[in-house]
Formats: C-alpha cells, structure tokens, sequence
C-alpha cells in the first residue's frame, strides 16, 4: 500500500531522516517509536507531504506521489491525518468539522454528510457534543471528533500523530479506546507514540526509529520483549549507560568515582545502588583485577534501567580467562558479592576483550 | 453674547443626562455572579449594550466638561482695549499665515509674539476669546465684520502702506492673454464706473442688492474657465443661499459675458490657490490675492481689483449695553448658523460629501488591501518587496501631504476632481491599513488548521477562504472597526484640494457668522452621530460573521435531524 525508499528529509541544521525504508501492508497498523528528536513526525508529515522529502520515493497504491505532476490534494484524501494538538476548525461545530470536508471535497450532500458524521459521533461516543464549539470540548473530546473528521473522508490509512501526547492523564483512556476500536476494525493505521503499552497491544508491527532510519523493525513481541539491537534494547528498557575504559593503570582513578557519582545523581539512581555500584568498582577492579590482571585493558560498564530500577555491572578485560574464586583477596571479594545478586563469567575468542563478568547489582 | 448660548446649552445638557444616567448605572450592576457559561453567552450582548451607553455618556460628558471649562473661562478675562500702535509692540499679535499683513505686522512689530491662523475667523475668534491681543488684516476686511460683531474694533493708524488684491493668472502664454483680457475689462469698467456701483453693492450695507446673476448659466461660446478661489472672504467671494457669490464673483461673471466664457470656482483653502494654477489644475484664481513681489514672480497679476491699507482689530472696552436676554441670543445664533441663507443645506452637503469619501474609501480600500495580500500571500518576492515599499511610502506621509501630492503632482494633468482624488489617497491609506490587518489577523490563526486543511485535502485557496479567513476576520474586525472611524474623522483635511466636506463647510459657515460655537458643535456633533452609525455598522458585520452567534437551526440548515 505505501512503499517507502530510500526516505530522505534535510534542513539547513539538522537530518532528522537520513535513509528510510518500509512497507505498509493493508491492515497492519503500524506502532513508530523511538527517542524524540528522530524524526517520527517528520517521517508521518513527509507521507502526506505536510513536508517536502529531500530525495527518496514514496508510493501509494503504486503511485509515486513526489513526482512533480501528482495531485496532492487527491493523495492527501486517502490518508488521514490526526494531530497531536487536534486542529479542530475553531469556527466551525464538531458536526461541522466532521461534514464540510465531505460537502467541500467529496461533494457529498449535506443530508448524507449529516447522516455519515452522526454515524462517526456516535462511534466515538459524542453525540452529545455535535453542537459544541472546540473551545468549549475537552482535549480527549476534540481528539474524538479530529478521529471522526478523519474517518469521514473514508481514507485508506490513517496517520496518527502522538494523538495522546497533549492530554491529560485521565483522557488519554478514551481516546486510546477509539483507536483500539478502529484497529480491531482492520483500519490500516500508522501511530506515532510514546505510550509503549498502548503500542504494544495494539499494533501488529513495531518501527523503532532511530538515527535517521528505521533502526529495527519486528513484532510488539520481538520488539518490547527481546529487542536485537543495542540502541533499541536501551530505549525498550529504558537503559541508562556508563561506560569507563581503563587503558593501564596509570589511569585517574579519583575521576573515574566523580565519573559514577555524575552519573548516579544525573539518572537519579537511588543512594544505596550508586553505593553499591562504587563499592563494586572498588573492590572488583580496582583492588582484585588491576592488582592481579597481567594486561591492564579493562572496561567497566554500568546498565541502569529506569524501567524496573535495577542495576547490571559488565566488566570486561582482555588476556587470560580469570576465575574470582581464585582470587588473593578474599576479602574484597566478599564485599563484592554482598553487593551484588548474580555473578556470571563468560568468555569470548574472537574480540579484544574476551573475559566479561555480569553482576546484578542488588536494589 | 457668544459665550452665554453655549454656557447655557451645556448646564441644559448636563442637566438632561444627569436625569438619564441612573437607569444605566442600575443594569450594570447585575453581574454575572455565577451564572453558567451559556447564560453568560446570552447576557453578553446585553452587557455590551450597556457598557456602550456607558462609554456614550461618559465621552458626552467630558466633552461637555471641557465647553463648560472653555466657556466659564473666556467669561473670567476682561479683555483690554488699546487705542495705539505702541502699547502692542510686545503683546500677541494673530495673523493670517502667509498673507500680506502677516509680512507688514512682522516688521512694524518686532518684539510681538506671533500667532498662526489660516482664516479672518479664525483670527477674530481667538481675539475674542482672548488668546491674542490684537490682529493685523485688511481694513476693508475689518470693517465689514464690525456690523456683525459690536466688540470689534480697529486702530484707525495702518500699519503700512496700501495693499492691493487682484486676480492671478499662470506665468503662460494663456494666462498672460487671459490676464490681459481680464485687466483690460477693469480698467474699462473703472472708467465707466460700473466698477464703483460693484463696490457700493459689495461693501456697501444693503444685504438685499448683494445679488450675482447667472454664474451659473453663463453661453460660454469661448470656453469654460476654472477660477480657483477660497470662497470663505467675505466679502470678495463666499457662499450665500448655497450660492457663490461676492465682489470678485460678481466682477467674474461680468468678464466672462463680455468676452464670451463661461466659468466654473472651485473651491479650496487660501494656500491651495497658487499650486492649483501653477500647476494648471485651475486657469486663474481671484479673491482678495494681495500682490506681493513674491508672488509676482510666480504668477501674473491683473489690474487690482482691491486697494486698501492694513489695520490692526483688537476688541472695544467692555460695556454693558445691548445684552436681549440669554434665549434671544441662542436663538439668533442659531438662526445665523442654520437657518439663515438655507446654511442648513451646506451641512448637509458636506456630511453627504464626507460620507461620499468615507463609504468609498472603505469599500475601495478595503478590496484593494485584499487584493494586494492574495497576491503577497505566497510569499512572491516581488509583489511583496513593492507592497512593503509602497506601504511605507503611503504610511510615512501625513495624509494631508498625500492628498497634495495626488491632487497638484500625480493627477496634475488628468482633469479628476477633489472628491475623486480624495477617494483615490483615502483608499490607498486604507487599503494599506486593511493589508496589515490582513497580515495579522492570519497571523494569528494557528498554523495547526492549515496543516488540517491541508491533510484533509483542501487545496490552498479553499484552505485560505473556508478556513483561515473565517477565522482570521474575527481577530481583525476590532480594528477594522477603529480603521473606518479613524478614515471618517482622517476625511477632514480634503478642504485642503477644493473638497467642500463636513469641516470645510463648518469653515465656510464660520466666515458668514463670525461665530463659532455653533458651526463647530454642529460639525463635531454630526461627526459624532456619523462615527456611531458607521461603529453600528461594522458591529452589526461583525455579529452576523461570528459563527459562535448561529443558532442550532442555521448550523444544520437543509438537515433532517432524526433525533
């Protein structure tokens, strides 16, 4: 139905889509996601060309609609468009909003757009409002009308812009209920979200976007629950990364603990995990590997999930395989693992750093 | 005996609202309280209402405040008499800018302070009300008024030698054959003492002979001639029973059945004269044009038709005779401004040709600031780099500059009148005001319901009418509605190229009367009632292009509703 290649959107100081590929079938509603700044709205703007793409191609229904002798107007009726600020026409009724686009466009009568958009009231359960002005509905009343608005125009995909992003926490349930309703309808529907539940139960293909391209694609399922790739496993998560090489060891060590401390007051990680957190770093590499490691190449990470709150240590090293448990100091080593709720050692042939050890830190 | 009739108006007035006020008062204070939005709806016209009525009586009020203020104080001073030139040498000497006497009584009295009016009434109200001590003007001129105003007096010693008045002719080979035709016709009637019997009518005492015949169904076998004139100087040329009339007039009218013309005056203020037949809008100008060596160089002069010296008018000692009661004086006051002379119809003239102005500018103005903002709309270059430079230079001129540059420079040659050339600057100046109000109310239609339209598949044009417009009248309509009264009151400077509107005719009234409390109440009253029926106007758009004012049944017009 819309087949994207090679999507490119530029302005004179930023990228926000470098090189975008996808397909959208009939049916498939279509969850994009990502960290905000990576052009999910542009990409939304640029299929209804709200934007001008730089380069690429966009087809819908096999018609390429950058060439320049494409009817837009036409292209624009079979896709919808719902925003996140609603852009309900301020002087018309919510009845009028939804009839005069079909009066205006698709010269319908006005007794069938009459009939039509009661239809679509009714089915976003605002019969009630037909009347009103937008200045007088709320913000998850005027997204219900601007979803009926859409529908009246029958378009073949519907493209939702962050629709919850502007309201209130307690509206956002009613107008996710419209879209779920629509989705069960077998609509074909593009949502841009930040709400990854709602994303999750309700499409049946995820985009993460980052980067400038669609970084991964999957199932709600491959997505949320097992993604593939760093950056998207950081945003599913909601990961917070520190990283620290130590190349030798005439390395900083006073900067590397104002290092973690940054970070924990930054990522707001509770006192007792970025205690914890120092003590490992501490006693693990500072006292155990940097004292009994030959090669002093090691990189200490930190994973902080602000999803669940828990804390994951990865230090890696290079040269020999090194068990713990052999350890000289003992002591530390106890400290270490009354810090911590799992301990696991891995090896790897082919990289640099082929030691590795996981340590859950406890919360 | 000026002063009494209008002192006497305002504590009338005063009176009446002070009757009146209280039941105003009242429905205001039934406030909204807590009152649902949808009443609050319905009341809105209602407080509206009220607040106007409020505004009404609170501007008559202070405008009443500031005659009664005027009034009580002209009543405090007692004007001084003088009886030489030398107790002036140093007091407030008013004269008539750019005229001969105000040359003469610069040099005669150095040390004096100097004050600038553009007409003979204007110089004898300010003498009257104290604001000068003394005024320099033709004696001839001074003497006539002095029947009309019993405190008017001169100081018989001129201030210099005699002054003579002719009509003025362009510096062309037509002007100089027309000069001479018009000098030799002087001098033929001087020598058969026709001139004289003109003069014994003019300036003479008898109203009932001061008669002009056919000016206005003269043959002209020869051609029309334009004679540019200010026709408020009693008594060479001014306007009587609606009619132009006076000595230069009836001379005029003499020449032209001589020599076989027919002649058209077009009127205008006294600085307008020279340009307009400098640039030869006009093809002579006659009444009461001094001759000065200045002058003369710009233009050719006939034989005079007027020789007088200069004199000094300054008010008599107060007495205390001839007082016929406060009523009596209304009464005569206002039979002189309205009644007498039909001069009810010269108000009635300039309102209509002020409204003439007004309505047109508003309606051209307004099509032109729209058609200009569809062509910028799109961010052309070119229409908007013209339009911004056009605007600026239509905005950064006074209006009545623009006004004398379309009528003396740009329209010089293309015989268009006042009245269109004032439709033309007004509308220009309106439709520059209406494009930035167009400008500006789109501006602040959020862009949020063009991306709508847009995405809904409405093309830019049906997006610009059916969406943003609508929208975007509402944010504009306030101030057009303050645009179109200020055009209304901005229409008073079209004296200045020969239109005979509102003020102009106020003027011309003033020059008959000598009196300016009515003429000038009457106008400031007219533009009054003219400013509220134009507010009514645009409210009453503006109501009726408010969507939120529709009822259910015009919303869904032509719907069958099942429920």
């Amino acid at each position: 139905m819309i087949e994207i290649r090679h999507l490119k959107k530029e302005y004179p100081t930023s990228t926000p889509l470098r090189d975008i590929n996808a397909d959208v079938r009939e049916g498939d509603v279509i969850a994009v996601i990502g960290p905000s700044g990576t052009g999910k709205s542009t990409l939304l703007r640029c299929i209804n060309l709200l934007e001008t793409p730089t380069a690429g191609s966009i087809r819908i229904d096999g018609e390429e609609i950058l060439n320049p002798g494409c009817d837009v107007n036409r292209i624009r009726q079979k896709l919808g468009m719902v925003f996140q600020s609603f852009n309900l026409f301020g002087h018309l009724t919510a009845i009028e909003n939804i009839m005069k686009p079909q009066i205006d466009l698709l010269k319908r009568s006005r007794q069938d757009a009459y009939d039509r958009s009661m239809e679509l009231l009714r089915r976003v359960g605002l019969v009630h409002a037909a009347l009103k002005y937008p200045d007088e509905m709320s913000g998850g009343q005027k997204q219900r009308v601007a979803i009926a608005r859409a529908l009246a125009m029958d378009p073949k995909i519907i493209l939702f812009d962050e629709p919850t992003s502007a309201l209130d926490p307690a509206m956002i349930s009613e107008v996710q209920a419209v879209i779920r309703d629509l989705a069960r309808a077998g609509k074909t529907m593009i949502i841009v979200t930040h709400e990854m539940n709602f994303a999750r139960s309700i499409s049946n293909r995820v985009f993460y976007l980052d980067n400038g391209e669609i970084y991964e694609e999957g199932t709600p399922e491959q997505i949320f629950t097992n993604p593939q790739k760093e950056l998207t496993r950081r945003f599913i998560y909601k990961l917070k990364v520190l990283e620290i090489e130590i190349e030798d060891s005439s390395c900083d060590i006073p900067g590397i603990y104002s290092q973690i401390a940054d970070y924990c007051s930054r990522n707001q990680i509770p006192p007792k995990t970025a205690l914890r957190m120092q003590l490992v770093f501490e006693e693990l590499v500072q006292q155990i590997l940097m004292q009994e490691l030959a090669e002093k190449h090691i990189r200490f990470r930190v994973e902080y999930s602000e999803a669940d709150e828990s804390a994951e240590i990865i230090v890696e090293f290079s040269g020999e395989p090194f068990d713990l448990e052999k350890t000289e100091n003992q002591l530390s080593l106890t400290l270490v693992k009354n810090a911590i709720t799992d301990l696991r050692s891995e090896t790897a042939q082919d990289e640099v750093l082929n030691n590795r050890i996981r340590l859950h830190v406890r919360s | 005996m000026q002063r009494d009739p209008g002192r006497t108006l305002c504590l009338v007035l005063c009176g009446l609202l002070c009757y009146t006020s209280p039941i105003k008062e009242n429905v205001d204070h039934g406030g909204p309280g807590d009152k649902s939005r949808d009443e609050m709806k319905g009341n809105g016209k209602e407080l509206i209402r009220v607040r106007k009525k409020r505004l009404f009586f609170l501007l008559t009020a202070g405008l009443l405040f500031l005659l009664l203020c005027g009034c009580s104080a002209e009543k405090k001073t007692v004007p001084q008499s003088y009886t030489s030139l030398e107790e002036l040498e140093d007091k407030r000497i008013g004269v008539t800018t750019g005229s001969v006497q105000a040359m003469q009584a610069e040099a005669r009295f150095p040390n004096a302070e100097f004050y600038y009016f553009s007409t003979s009434v204007d110089l004898l109200g300010a003498l009257k009300t104290n604001k000068i001590d003394a005024y320099a003007d033709a004696e001839a001129l001074v003497k006539f008024m002095m029947p009309e105003n019993p405190e008017l007096t001169y100081i018989e010693e001129p201030i210099a030698g005699k002054m003579k008045a002719g009509a003025a002719f362009p510096k062309t080979d037509q002007g100089r054959e027309l000069c001479d035709q018009y000098s030799e016709f002087l001098r033929n009637i001087k020598q058969s003492g026709e001139f004289e019997e003109i003069q014994n009518i003019w300036y003479g005492e008898d109203e009932s002979r001061r008669v002009v015949p056919d000016l206005y169904n003269l043959p002209g076998p020869n051609g029309t001639l334009r004679v540019a004139a200010d026709t408020s100087l009693f008594p060479f040329i001014y306007i009587k029973d609606g009619k132009t009339v006076g000595a230069d007039v009836d001379v005029l009218v003499r020449f032209c059945r001589e020599y076989g013309y027919s002649a058209e005056i077009v009127s205008m203020d006294f600085g307008g004269i020279l340009p307009a037949i400098t640039t030869g809008k006009c093809d002579f100008a006659c009444g009461g044009i001094a001759m000065t060596p200045e002058r003369a160089e710009s233009v050719y002069f006939s034989e005079p038709t007027y020789e007088g010296g200069s004199v000094m008018a300054v008010l008599k000692a107060p007495d205390s005779a001839g007082d016929n009661g406060i009523f009596g004086s209304i009464l005569t006051s206002f039979e002189k401004t309205f009644v007498r002379e039909g001069r009810w119809k010269l108000f009635l003239k300039g309102t209509g040709n002020t409204l003439v102005i007004t309505l047109l500018s508003v309606l051209f103005g307004t099509l032109l600031g729209f058609a200009v903002y569809l062509l910028c709309r799109k961010g052309n270059p070119i229409a908007n780099k013209l339009t911004k430079a056009f605007i600026w230079l239509i905005e950064g001129m006074p209006m009545v500059v623009l006004l004398m540059v379309l009528f003396y420079i740009v329209f010089k040659s293309i015989g268009i009148g006042g009245l269109a050339v004032s439709v033309i600057g007004f509308s220009l100046t309106f439709g520059a005001s209406m494009y930035g109000m167009l400008c500006s109310g789109v501006n602040a239609v959020d862009w949020g319901q063009t991306e709508a339209a847009y995405a809904l598949g409405y093309t830019d044009r049906q997006t610009f009418f059916r969406i943003v417009l609508p929208q975007a009248a509402q944010h504009f309509m306030p101030s057009y509605k303050g645009q179109v009264v200020a055009l209304l009151k901005a229409t008073a400077v079209v004296g200045y190229i020969a239109v005979q509107d509102l003020t102009k005719m106020g003027d011309i009234v003033r020059s008959r009367t000598y009196e300016a409390f009515f003429p000038l109440i009457a106008v400031a009253v007219i533009y009054f009632l003219l400013a509220g029926l134009l507010i009514r106007i645009v409210e009453w758009v503006i109501g009726k292009i408010n969507p939120k004012n529709r009822k259910p049944e015009e919303i869904l017009k032509g719907v069958k509703t099942h429920d």
